[in-house]
């Protein structure tokens, strides 16, 4: 039981922040290098605005993060998007702006949030803290959300077609310039979110979001784009992936054998008969194809 | 549309970089000659001027994530060379010091203690934070033969003939500290860290001491850098059922652990706790769970002292502190009066003849009567303290143990 506990909590991290990258390279084929750092934004909002009760802080994060990431992408993303590779360099010189920023007003002294339910659960004979079930189970939740308005409504079509061939999409009467900034947009805020929800668990620090980056970026690279159901599951690997390994050897080992496997796949994938076989189970279609 | 405007803005791109490249490369060629003439006149002579002031180079991260505990160091060095120079300076001469930000990685520190050496031929070196830069410093200065001196706690198992460290050996914070806290909580102890060679070296030293003070190592936990999820490790650690748990788990990576052992009821009032995050750099984040512990170190803001009471006070009004005062910056600027005291005495700017005086030098100062270095393991021989962490931030001295001895033989200088 402690197992799973562990993998939900992990997974609500994770799954929040692989789904917002997800979004955000569905439409702009763009890596959100700087996706961490928008947690810690989060973190931060957290922490610093402690008159309010925990809850108002959050929401006051994703409010404010709103115009924040809108003008960035309009500012920054607009000209670059056209070529992947500038804008993924963008996202880079983002996080590092808001690492620096965050540094330069808070200090690199790690701070801590109170945890806004204190005590701890029974879980099926598992005690467990009460505010990380709450946490795993919010996050979680979020992305069971998400996943359901990228497959029931018009705009996660629009998603999924930009994301499948957007000059096609384009043709259709679909603006991939609007989709792209709310993309930008709801990818930021589901990390801003991730990053206020945990940071009771974790130290508040200027470079906390930077040490998230590399399960994430796992998480995209094991998903197919424009399927947000994929990069769930992928997270959902991931984590468990990373609890188990951790549960049954030493951290240091663990880490090395995660980081093996994770690589072991991704080669496996791109292996042609892999593809051949993969394909089997979905839909052809010349972006997947190409993807694969 | 779409893809006809794609080549054509990819073009507009490409013409441009090789216009660009052309102009730096163009800059470059101007720049190179000029540069490096500057350079031969500075590399004909590394010496300090005999007659000239005594000069510091600081190596210090003043970026990074280690920025707080290097801008501490920086601030108790300015301090102190601030006091030297007000009671008249190094034998009459002034001294002046030259900071660098090294961001807190190796290959900054590397060239940055070079340059320093050539072009601002400094007498001595001083700061850094990390292990990893320390050493890379140390490796410079002892192929210039210019003394470098750090003040951050912890030692290395390697020594260089011209390296002294001002903070405590893993020995002598560990010394005193282990048999005291078996008695008052028990036999099992737990040791965990992060993954880098200094944690490990300071559980390999405290199993020994563990054992010697009759005590058993019942876990040893290392996790990576950065570690997000410590359910893991807190569920093993609470697994081995210890009394006692000596951390050297650093940085964010301290709070993010202590939190978290506490969510899952490993940290507990009775459980003793000691190591790294009681350091005064993680009071503000963890005042609730290290509050009312004892941490045994070599300086903290109340020591009884009118000489440090006057430093902490002059270094809350100089830079506005209201947190407990980090312990790096009074070893820094304790140290660094102990290396001018020792350049006083060797009566010349030159770095080598100032090294050999720091190896001879006694110095008073709250750190101990008569502090000096053990020529086998440049560890500096001087008191510990165990300090009782209060409401507020107070690190009130509870008990002083003097001149605590560390006199391993270390290679490199034995």
């Amino acid at each position: 039981m402690d197992v799973l506990l562990a993998i939900l909590g992990q997974f609500g991290l994770y799954g929040l922040l692989t789904v917002g990258i997800a979004v955000i390279f569905a439409a702009t084929r763009v890596v959100n290098l700087a996706q961490g750092d928008l947690a810690m934004c989060g973190a931060y909002a957290a922490a610093t605005l402690t008159g309010a009760p925990f809850g108002t802080r959050t929401l006051i994060a994703l409010v404010a993060g709103v115009p924040v990431l809108l003008l960035v992408e309009r500012l920054l993303l607009r000209g670059a998007v056209l070529d992947g590779l500038a804008a993924m360099l963008v996202t880079w010189g983002l996080g590092m702006a808001l690492r620096q920023g965050a540094e330069l007003v808070f200090t690199g002294t790690a701070r801590t949030v109170a945890v806004p339910v204190e005590g701890t659960v029974d879980v099926l004979g598992s005690p467990y803290p009460a505010y990380r079930l709450v946490c795993a189970l919010t996050a979680s939740a979020v992305v069971v959300l998400v996943l359901v308005l990228a497959r029931r409504t018009g705009w996660g079509l629009t998603l999924r077609a930009v994301a499948d061939n957007p000059d096609m999409a384009a043709v259709l009467g679909t603006d991939p310039r609007r989709l792209r900034t709310l993309a930008f947009v709801a990818g930021g805020l589901l990390a801003v979110l991730a990053g206020a929800l945990y940071s009771p668990v974790l130290a508040v620090s200027p470079g906390m979001g930077f040490n998230l980056l590399v399960p994430v970026f796992f998480g995209l690279l094991l998903s197919r784009p424009g399927a947000l159901g994929t990069a769930a599951g992928a997270a959902l690997f991931v984590s468990a992936l990373s609890v188990l390994l951790r549960t049954w050897l030493s951290d240091t080992l663990a880490e090395a054998l995660f980081y093996a496997v994770v690589v072991a796949i991704a080669a496996l994938r791109s292996r042609p008969w892999i593809g051949r076989f993969s394909a089997w189970f979905r839909r052809p279609s010349p972006a997947a194809a190409g993807a694969a | 549309m779409v893809p006809s405007s794609l080549p054509r803005s990819r073009g507009r791109g490409l013409m441009r970089a090789p216009r660009t490249a052309a102009l730096a490369l163009a800059g470059a060629l101007v720049l190179v000659p000029a540069l490096s003439a500057c350079q031969g006149a500075a590399v004909s002579d590394d010496t300090p001027a005999a007659d000239g002031p005594v000069r510091i180079g600081v190596v210090v991260p003043l970026t990074g994530p280690v920025s707080q505990v290097g801008t501490a160091l920086r601030n108790g060095l300015e301090l102190a060379v601030k006091k030297v120079n007000a009671e008249g300076g190094v034998g009459g001469r002034p001294v002046e010091y030259v900071v660098v930000d090294d961001a807190g990685d190796p290959a900054n520190s590397t060239q940055l203690a070079r340059r320093l050496i050539r072009q601002e031929k400094v007498t001595m070196l001083f700061g850094t934070i990390t292990g990893d830069t320390a050493e890379a410093v140390g490796k410079v200065a002892d192929e210039a033969k210019v003394p470098f001196g750090t003040a951050i706690l912890g030692d290395t198992e390697h020594c260089f003939p011209y390296q002294w460290g001002f903070g405590e050996s893993t020995r002598q914070m560990l010394a005193p500290a282990v048999p005291a806290l078996i008695a008052k909580y028990g036999t099992k102890v737990a040791l965990v860290g992060s993954d880098y060679n200094y944690p490990r070296f300071y559980a390999g030293i405290a199993e020994q001491l563990v054992k010697d003070a009759g005590g058993t190592v019942v876990a040893r936990e290392f996790s990576p850098l950065g570690q997000t999820d410590w359910q893991p490790v807190v569920k093993r650690l609470s697994a081995a059922k210890p009394d006692l748990v000596l951390s050297m788990v650093v940085g964010a990576d301290a709070v993010t652990f202590s939190k978290q052992a506490q969510q899952f009821g490993l940290l507990t009032p009775r459980l003793g706790y000691e190591g790294a995050p009681l350091d005064a750099d993680f009071y503000p984040a963890l005042a609730p769970l290290v509050e009312g512990r004892t941490h045994t170190v070599r300086w903290s803001d109340g020591v009884e002292d009118a000489e440090s009471r006057a430093f902490a006070d002059s270094y809350r009004s100089a830079y506005d502190w209201k947190a407990p005062i980090p312990e790096v910056a009074g070893n820094a600027y304790f140290g660094v009066r102990f290396f001018l005291g020792a350049a006083a005495k060797a009566g010349s700017t030159d770095p080598k003849a100032v090294n050999e005086a720091i190896g001879a030098f006694r110095y008073d100062s709250p750190l101990g009567e008569g502090t000096r270095f053990h020529p086998s393991n440049h560890v500096l021989q001087a008191d510990m303290r165990d300090v009782t962490i209060g409401a507020g931030g107070a690190y009130k001295v509870t008990k002083t143990h003097p001149m605590v001895a560390d006199e391993t033989p270390k290679k490199g200088c034995s």
